[in-house]
């Protein structure tokens, strides 16, 4: 038995809007209650999604080679970068700091262009898996992008905090630049992919009959 | 008899709705399309497809959002007054604060960095809770503030750059770093900041969206 069927709002001409969830036909253009501009589906979603994607993923590696930060200790110069920073609090034994920066600044971001791209290619019928699961990694990849900014912040701490003259001191590096990059085009990317495309696809499947040569039962 | 109605009335009506037709909510998740009705106080919606939450109704709305935004706005003075972070080394002290985390990095260069820091950790929770207590305590009284409306878009738009708890995180990671070279403590402000993260969700999680739209809609007509 075919699983049953829900009527979408796409199919009266109708869209939900993104601000404020009123529901209005889409003919009107513009929602009645807040003002936003009305679309079935974001406009070039999967297009967006995968250019934002893309140049997160160039900048990935400029953010882990590039140091994040220069400490200079009485006139010793080091460069550090994010997976330096990580290998430190490991060896010294910090096992649950360098645990939270291995998830937040390597982990996350890297598993959010993977899920990304994985849930691009189920929108556009690359792959099909369940929606359902699909769902679940989305709303992962919102949740969870925001921590990778943690690293921006220690930079951001760190220099304030310790400028003690020639005793030591700590600039931001290019790294922290590159790696804010990722974080945001990640953040932007994930708000510009469409969730409901990936149940249209569902939709567009169980429309047309799986096996078109077996007659309608009667 | 009466009291028995109207007690099932309101556990029933949720929120005043705006007038006309049948109301619709469509799963912002999947689109499908579903009949809106009122929910009991302190149960949600879910989407009969996907299981997505489609409103809410959450009890004394309006009035948590309003006090615990103002609570978090409180608690903001707060942390701009006093330092997060104390540290002590050599012969000198220095002393963290937010806005000093975001000007240090432009004064190093990096006013891409800095801005970012202060947009993320300053202006986005100001907006956020200032805007919930401009939208929300009005409405308490039934008024529409004036532009409400916009301040209650920004305020969605600014919703998922809010980094007030991993910020928080940074703080921690820091000292961390830190203890080795020298001897840092937590200031006011920590804990402070750590009222505004405590205060922002709860304000954020008092009021469905819906419930302040459809609200905002009565109010203004």
């Amino acid at each position: 038995m075919n699983p049953p069927r829900y009527p979408r709002a796409i199919d009266h001409g109708l869209a939900g809007c993104h601000t404020c969830g009123k529901v209005s036909p889409v003919a009107v253009e513009k929602c009645p209650r807040c003002g936003t501009h009305l679309h079935l589906r974001k406009p070039a979603s999967i297009q967006n999604t995968v250019a934002l994607m893309t140049a997160a993923a160039a900048l990935y590696i400029p953010s882990h080679v590039l140091p994040i930060m220069t400490v200079v200790e009485l006139g010793d110069v080091t460069h550090n970068t994010i997976i330096g920073g990580m290998i430190r609090f490991w060896k010294t034994g910090a096992y649950p700091i360098a645990l939270v920066i291995f998830a937040a600044s390597i982990l996350i971001p890297l598993l959010k262009i993977v899920a990304l791209s994985w849930l691009c290619a189920a929108a556009t019928g690359r792959v099909n898996p369940s929606p359902g699961m699909l769902g679940k990694i989305y709303w992962f990849t919102e949740l969870l992008g925001r921590w990778s900014m943690v690293d921006i912040f220690v930079v951001g701490i760190l220099v304030s905090l310790v400028q003690l003259g020639n005793y030591m001191s700590i600039t931001p590096g290019p790294g922290a630049l590159a790696f804010a990059g990722v974080v945001m085009l990640t953040m932007f990317a994930a708000m510009s992919f469409e969730p409901r495309m990936l149940w249209d696809r569902l939709e567009d499947l169980s429309a047309t009959p799986a096996n078109p040569t077996t007659p309608p039962e009667t | 008899m009466k009291k028995g109605f109207s007690k099932t009335w309101r556990s029933l009506l949720s929120w005043p709705k705006p007038r006309g037709g049948p109301r619709y909510s469509a799963c912002h998740f999947c689109d499908t399309l579903h009949v809106s009705a009122p929910v009991e106080e302190g149960t949600a919606a879910n989407c009969v497809r996907c299981g997505a939450v489609l409103y809410q109704n959450r009890p004394a709305s309006l009035a948590r959002a309003s006090a615990f935004s103002l609570a978090a706005l409180f608690l903001m003075v707060l942390v701009h007054v006093f330092p997060f972070l104390t540290m002590d080394a050599a012969t000198l002290r220095k002393n963290l604060t937010l806005v000093g985390a975001s000007t240090a990095l432009f004064h190093e260069d990096a006013p891409i960095l800095g801005s970012a820091i202060l947009l993320f950790t300053v202006v986005t929770p100001l907006v956020l809770a200032g805007g919930m207590l401009y939208v929300c305590a009005p409405l308490m009284l039934g008024r529409y503030a004036p532009g409400a409306g916009q301040v209650a878009k920004w305020m969605y738009r600014c919703e998922p750059w809010n980094m007030v708890e991993v910020f928080l995180l940074g703080v921690l990671v820091s000292l961390l770093k830190l203890a080795k070279v020298a001897d840092v403590h937590f200031g006011i402000g920590f804990w402070a900041f750590g009222g505004v993260m405590i205060c922002m969700a709860a304000a954020v999680a008092g009021i469905d969206r819906e419930e302040l739209w459809d609200r905002l809609e009565v109010a203004k007509s």
